[in-house]
């Protein structure tokens, strides 16, 4: 049988092209309000191909392949300049979440729309008052008849304006405070009980969103789990990603880079002692940040995360906010025009000032490189976590 | 389970090493002995390492003696000797000297002196007097000369060439002068030359000294892993210190401007790490150039910045004579500069990746 990385391979030839050709590259981070369309059509053409869902358990549709195999999917995919996956966070996030804790009912329901490229979904974790802190969200859920009804308000969820269901975390026990009485629900997002608002960013696009809950409803059935194991649902969800995306990320950044020296070699910038190193530097950064990923990659077979698994998050996204401020450096001068719309290196620029906070700010990877990985005093906890 | 990248043998031969370092290094005071002797080396010590510890041999090939572990073999041996600042000849001898020789000597140099640098029985020192106008001149900051049974020494030529030669160092012609240096644990040595002759019959051969030059920065490489064990080192003592140091009636080690620090640092430390192992574990000719190309200059960054955090996070104690972590300090600058500068690897890079050839 051919190897997984030979079958993407030859099938993005064949298959990423004529109208497709708009999207190759497109879609990323930062970049995500490119062609969303086309990329939803996209995401049906992967899946009827059967490339979606590809780690998940045979008996539900998935071919039960190992992280490495899954490691040399994603690379390849991103060697090609695959579009930015539309339904990333329904594979890699929701599946596996419904797969180790739904029922079979939901596992029948929710996995195919995932599988076939239909459905798509996103996160409601983050509130105004609960960032960093997680913990503290306030949205309500309460069981009424057989249906849960929401309110309250979820912050920065990427995409909701695209997606079709949102998972939220959810206060269930009247009075509870911290990670205890949280329950964890799938919520359809097209209802007259959810408004969804765009955030306009420093980026000038909108890929993040405001999700307001007023009396919003769900059925009794979309519960993950039980009331109260919210929490303990929702970061498992977190471990399941466990950086099998990060070495096709790599290739994404690779492309930027080589963007950059392009753009150096012909403006001049290249001849430029202080620009050399930088550039040289972030070329090490990549090679570095790569051979981290094959090391932590190595050590998480057994499912456990190794010590320096824990500087992934931090060095990749300090290295690409870089990145993106040597962008703007080598363009010179010209960095300050904007034909129309922003340039790739502005967006690249201004985009990735969102790295170094969500999914855990540089601040807090520090917390948890110093405690986890080094075994240090943990902070002390604020007035209402005892 | 081996530790990736490392396999079995590896993983074995670093425990082996760990402790017969971990007695040597006596708490951290065997470098105030090495210190005060005034030379940077340790006979005994040498002695023991190399030959009865085999480690003189740990990368050479098995046919000339060696163990046959490679790149990642040494890779331990540099860390593992990197941690406790082990004044040895390895480097110049077991990495430097051994790979111009392997590379460019014939066979039955290569089996000669292959056979007794694994041994343990030589101590070689490579002199490159490429850039002196002739023959005759002082060629500074050269490694281990002033222990060494035998000089390498690279001659300009004609033009872009250059040739190897074997000299004893009391040979008619050669005079080696040990010289003082910042860091204590290094023994540099300048080398005049003054009408020496080479005999015919010592000639390695003469090299194209862009090929010199590519051996030579793999083989200066290795101190990519010197780094990784110098900056443990670093944060161990930084982690234990503030865990004991006592201020406002808590460990230093539970705030938070401490605890950033010392997360920076093992965030610098496992990124060079990760430098070192990956020049360690490429094979390809042209990746490895690359690979410790980028290591050299990124770990011996890393090390710096790590050493001088920890100097930082020890207050006052750090900054005394008596507390030995400015030795690491001293050698973490050392090697940034030394054997090829971060400035010079990072600007070669850039011409490669301008080539598109990295």
């Amino acid at each position: 049988m051919m190897h997984i990385r030979e079958e993407i391979n030859q099938w993005l030839t064949e298959n990423l092209s004529g109208e497709y050709e708009k999207v190759r590259w497109r879609g990323c981070p930062g970049d995500e309000d490119a062609y969303p369309e086309l990329r939803k059509e996209w995401e049906m053409k992967l899946g009827a191909a059967g490339f979606i869902g590809l780690s998940w358990p045979e008996e539900y549709g998935g071919r039960n392949l190992g992280l490495m195999d899954i490691v040399a999917y994603n690379e390849e995919y991103a060697r090609h300049g695959g579009p930015g996956r539309a339904g990333h966070i329904g594979e890699t996030l929701v599946a596996p979440t419904i797969i180790a804790f739904g029922t079979e009912d939901q596992k029948q329901r929710f996995l195919p729309g995932i599988k076939e490229g239909r459905e798509f979904w996103c996160q409601g974790y983050s509130e105004p008052n609960a960032g960093s802190d997680l913990s503290n969200l306030r949205t309500k859920a309460e069981l009424v008849g057989d249906e849960w009804v929401l309110n309250g308000q979820k912050i920065w969820t990427s995409l909701a304006h695209e997606s079709d269901w949102v998972f939220v975390v959810a206060r269930a026990v009247e009075g509870s405070k911290g990670r205890d009485g949280l329950v964890f629900l799938l919520v359809p997002l097209d209802q007259d009980g959810i408004e969804i608002r765009p955030i306009h960013q420093i980026s000038g696009t909108a890929e993040f969103n405001e999700v307001y809950f007023t009396n919003a409803k769900t059925s009794q059935d979309n519960i993950i789990g039980e009331v109260g194991e919210g929490w303990k649902i929702a970061m498992a969800l977190l471990a399941f990603e466990r950086g099998t995306s990060t070495l096709g990320q790599q290739m994404l950044f690779k492309s930027e880079l080589d963007m950059i020296v392009d753009i150096a070699a012909r403006n001049g910038a290249m001849d430029n002692p202080l620009i050399r190193q930088r550039i040289a530097k972030a070329h090490a950064g990549l090679k570095v940040m790569r051979f981290n990923a094959l090391r932590m990659l190595n050590g998480t077979e057994n499912g456990t995360m190794t010590k320096e698994g824990y500087i992934s998050k931090i060095f990749w996204a300090t290295w690409h906010r870089d990145l993106g401020e040597l962008a703007m450096d080598v363009v010179g001068d010209e960095a300050e025009l904007v034909d129309g719309e922003f340039s790739r290196m502005q967006k690249l620029f201004l985009y990735t000032r969102a790295d170094t906070i969500y999914a855990g700010t540089n601040q807090i990877q520090r917390n948890m490189i110093a405690e986890r990985a080094l075994g240090m005093p943990k902070e002390p906890r604020g007035f209402n976590n005892g | 389970m081996a530790h990736f990248p490392f396999n079995e043998d590896h993983d074995m031969i670093r425990d082996v090493v760990k402790g017969w370092l971990k007695d040597w290094d006596d708490y951290g005071q065997k470098q105030h002995v090495i210190a005060k002797s005034g030379q940077a080396y340790d006979p005994d010590g040498w002695k023991t390492f190399a030959q009865e510890q085999g480690m003189a041999g740990i990368s050479i090939a098995e046919e000339y003696g060696g163990a046959g572990l490679g790149h990642l073999g040494r890779a331990v041996v540099m860390e593992e000797t990197g941690y406790v600042l082990f004044p040895s000849p390895f480097f110049s001898t077991c990495v430097i000297c051994a790979d111009i020789i392997e590379t460019f000597g014939t066979e039955d140099v290569k089996s000669d002196w292959l056979g007794r640098i694994a041994a343990g029985e030589a101590i070689l020192s490579f002199v490159d007097a490429r850039s002196l106008p002739t023959d005759n001149g002082e060629v500074k900051l050269v490694l281990d000369a002033q222990f060494a049974d035998m000089l390498l020494i690279a001659l300009p030529s004609d033009t872009g060439t250059s040739k190897i030669v074997m000299a004893s160092p009391d040979a008619d012609g050669i005079t080696v002068t040990p010289s003082e240096t910042v860091d204590p644990m290094r023994a540099l040595a300048s080398v005049t030359l003054n009408g020496f002759a080479p005999k015919t019959n010592d000639v390695l051969g003469a090299v194209d000294n862009a090929d010199l030059d590519k051996v030579l920065t793999i083989a200066y490489g290795a101190l990519a892993a010197e780094c990784v064990g110098g900056s443990q080192r670093c944060l161990d003592m930084t982690l234990d210190y503030a865990e004991q140091r006592i201020q406002f009636d808590r460990p230093i080690a539970s705030f938070q401007a401490v605890k950033h620090r010392c997360a920076d640092m093992f965030i610098n430390l496992e990124a060079a790490r990760s430098a070192a192992y990956y020049a360690a574990d490429s094979d390809n000719t042209d990746e490895r150039l690359e690979a410790y190309l980028i290591a050299k200059p990124y770990a011996s960054e890393a090390y710096f910045s790590i050493a001088a955090d920890a100097i930082q996070m020890h207050g006052g104690i750090g900054f005394t004579w008596e507390y030995p972590l400015h030795y690491f300090f001293k050698r973490a600058r050392a090697n940034k500069s030394l054997f090829n500068s971060v400035e010079d690897s990072y600007d070669r890079l850039a011409t490669l990746i301008r080539q598109g050839a990295a």
